[in-house]
């Protein structure tokens, strides 16, 4: 008050004082946002929570309170990311959740703690369902495990992975995606991601389970699930729990490659089986193998969203077309009703839903194998095909020694005159001197 | 009237950064917080030009940031109370201190230029040792196999863990998948950008066994921090029996217990 009531530089003495007094002002100002910002921190991070898968919500027309239904029972047996909880049904490890789970931060005894928050949930997110805030730029989309479809494996197409599978990804990384390597985290950390994989998606197949037992209810039930354990933890979390468990009994037994044939012979022969009826690997792999065969397929999870698409594209085209003039009130009402829905649909595609993608039939030339290079692991790709992917299983078709034909055959693609690997060529830097 | 006080404090403020500043510089090998330990043959070359420039540089430090508190001791304007004068200046003391740093930059640039081209130019003649591809976000490892050629069958692919010989000619084949990266081994003195589209030549000689970090020195985005590689220096047999322990692993039709090749790292 007093400086703007002061006629500015009313002489020096004046003007020493306004300075004084505007300086005085400035630093108290500066003072005080730098206590403040001090002692309360760059705001407080409100606490993670997962999110309700709304894309099965909307497709399965759950009302508000059916998903609090949801996401009660949810909370009761998952917990938060930041508190994960496990019933014994879950087959899970508390201890090694515990250390994946939460903010990232050091435990009493110097541990690192949040792993799952500080490598994984940049892409794969929170919940795990592939929409962290860096999936919309990667190519292929990191995985949304709440399907439970896990693509490199050494079980049958419709088993899950062994606890050894989850490990050797997440060691070795996945070449020709974003998935890198995390081979230089310790063996409990890896451990432990691969343990908090398997929570998140046994969480997301019980939330799947929930959302469709809804489909099934009895009219007396009044749009409420039973609130039972055994209808919630026996019949829908433990069904999906008991998979996992189950996964290495299911282990692929791989029979030896035939030892009584040549290299050549053998690689001949899976040449002949590449481009045969029976394997036919040539319609989507390509004349040529590059991989330029049917190309316009989707995987398992975008195929979701394209068909939620089309039900969408669909039903608002009906909706027009409908003649609301000659409707009952009844009718009228299911109408407004339908476009509502359409419209709370169009919304969640439009925020938890990426653009779909088609999947490439891989390039056989590149010398890049997602699902790892070794022999073993394209003799189980042949074998049991790729869950979730268009590659079919070949086992009952193909037999083994057959699978290991076209495996050298495939191995030696990369090779050949135009594969990427093939030419050494020289190093570019110029001999001067 | 300001108190003679006040000009004391600033005064003695600024004569505390060069006396801090070599201090720090003085103590840190103590602390260990100096150069990582060389296991390069041209590492003492390159730490020799270092320890050179920064004995130069620090001289002139030292004497500029003494002149500024010796100005500030001087004309405080609680005791220097006389009017200021003007003066043009020394057009000789200009020409001197013009002319005497053009020298030694001068000089800098052509005695360094043998090292530049021992490092940078003079590849020694043989076919790589290893192929290194920097990816978003990991050092992905090409062997050329028995035969020593790459692109061949026997290639051997490893991702983050370079093995090296010692006491041998190590010629890298460094690409980029993706980005910008730097492949970057401070114990070995080497620092070089991986750009796409290119394969750039890096050679070293490890003078010592042990195990080191691999970095990445160009920002290449989110997991840039994390995107860290591990290099062993071991004897050639050594090596040689690692090379055929991963090649068997990579050839294997059949599944193996654990995966065997977890680098054990304290967490």
């Amino acid at each position: 008050m007093h400086v703007l009531t002061t006629p500015p530089f009313a002489g020096t003495d004046r003007g020493q004082q306004l300075f004084q007094a505007h300086s005085g002002g400035v630093w108290r100002a500066f003072t005080l946002v730098f206590a403040l910002a001090f002692t309360l921190g760059c705001g407080a991070t409100p606490p993670a929570y997962f999110r309700l898968n709304m894309v099965e919500a909307t497709k399965q027309h759950l009302t508000t309170q059916q998903e609090e239904q949801v996401s009660t029972v949810l909370l009761a047996m998952f917990g938060t990311p930041d508190e994960p909880a496990t019933l014994p049904e879950m087959g899970l490890d508390a201890a090694k959740l515990k250390l994946a789970a939460g903010p990232v931060r050091s435990d009493i005894v110097g541990r690192k703690n949040g792993l799952y928050r500080e490598h994984c949930a940049h892409c794969h997110g929170i919940t795990g369902d592939g929409l962290g805030p860096t999936s919309a730029f990667l190519n292929p989309y990191p995985r949304d495990y709440r399907p439970g479809v896990f693509k490199f494996k050494s079980t049958e197409r419709a088993d899950k992975p062994t606890h050894a599978d989850l490990l050797r990804i997440l060691h070795n990384g996945i070449a020709g995606t974003s998935m890198p390597s995390f081979a230089l985290l310790s063996t409990a950390q890896i451990d432990a991601l691969a343990e908090y994989v398997k929570y998140l998606s046994i969480r997301g197949e019980t939330e799947l389970s929930l959302m469709r037992a809804f489909f099934e209810l009895d009219d007396d039930a009044a749009g409420k699930l039973p609130q039972t354990r055994e209808f919630l933890v026996t019949e829908t979390l433990a069904v999906a729990a008991a998979k996992w468990q189950g996964a290495s009994a299911a282990q692929i037994a791989v029979p030896p490659m035939p030892a009584d044939i040549e290299l050549v012979d053998s690689i001949a022969k899976g040449r002949t089986l590449f481009y045969g009826e029976k394997a036919n690997c040539v319609k989507c792999h390509g004349v040529t193998g590059l991989g330029d065969g049917q190309a316009n397929d989707y995987d398992d999870w975008n195929k979701a969203i394209v068909e939620a698409d089309k039900e969408v594209t669909g039903g608002e085209r009906r909706a027009q077309e409908a003649q609301t003039s000659g409707m009952s009130p009844e009718e009228l009402k299911e109408h407004r009703e339908q476009i509502a829905w359409l419209e709370k649909f169009t919304r969640v595609l439009d925020g938890d839903a990426l653009k779909p993608r088609t999947i490439p039939p891989r390039n056989l030339r590149q010398g890049v194998y997602r699902g790892g290079r070794r022999p073993l692991d394209l003799y189980y790709r042949i074998h049991a095909g790729i869950n979730g992917a268009p590659m079919p299983a070949g086992k009952g078709t193909i037999p083994p020694e057959d699978i290991w034909h076209i495996v050298n055959y495939i191995r030696s693609l990369p090779y050949e005159f135009d594969g990427e690997l093939g030419a050494d060529r020289p190093l570019v830097a110029r001999d001067r001197f | 009237m300001r108190s003679r006080l006040l000009g004391i404090i600033w005064s003695l403020v600024f004569l505390a950064v060069p006396v801090l500043g070599v201090a720090t510089f003085a103590i840190a090998p103590a602390f260990d917080i100096w150069l990582p330990k060389n296991v390069s043959e041209h590492g003492p070359t390159v730490d020799g030009l270092f320890m050179f420039i920064l004995v130069l540089t620090g001289v002139v430090f030292v004497v500029t940031e003494g002149l500024l508190f010796w100005f500030l001791w001087k004309y405080d304007a609680a005791h220097a109370q006389g009017p200021a004068t003007y003066r043009h200046g020394s057009h000789s003391l200009e020409v001197v201190w013009t002319i005497l740093p053009a020298g030694v930059l001068l000089f800098l640039a052509i005695y360094q230029m043998n090292s530049w081209a021992d490092i940078k130019m003079r590849r020694p003649a043989m076919s790589p040792t290893v192929e290194v591809v920097g990816r978003q976000f990991e050092w992905r490892l090409r062997y050329p196999g028995r035969d020593g050629m790459l692109g061949t069958p026997d290639d051997l692919f490893i991702v983050n863990d370079l093995h090296v010989p010692v006491d041998e000619d190590i010629l890298v084949q460094l690409k980029s998948a993706d980005v910008l990266h730097s492949f970057f081994l401070p114990n070995l003195r080497i620092k070089q950008d991986a750009v796409p589209g290119m394969k750039i030549p890096v050679w070293f000689k490890a003078t010592q066994t042990g195990e080191f970090d691999i970095v990445c020195a160009e920002l290449c985005g989110w997991g840039h921090y994390k995107m860290k590689g591990h290099i062993t220096i071991e004897s050639r047999e050594d090596f040689d029996s690692w090379i055929e322990k991963k090649y068997a692993e990579q050839e294997s039709t059949q599944p193996v217990a654990e995966p065997s090749d977890a680098v054990a790292i304290a967490d």
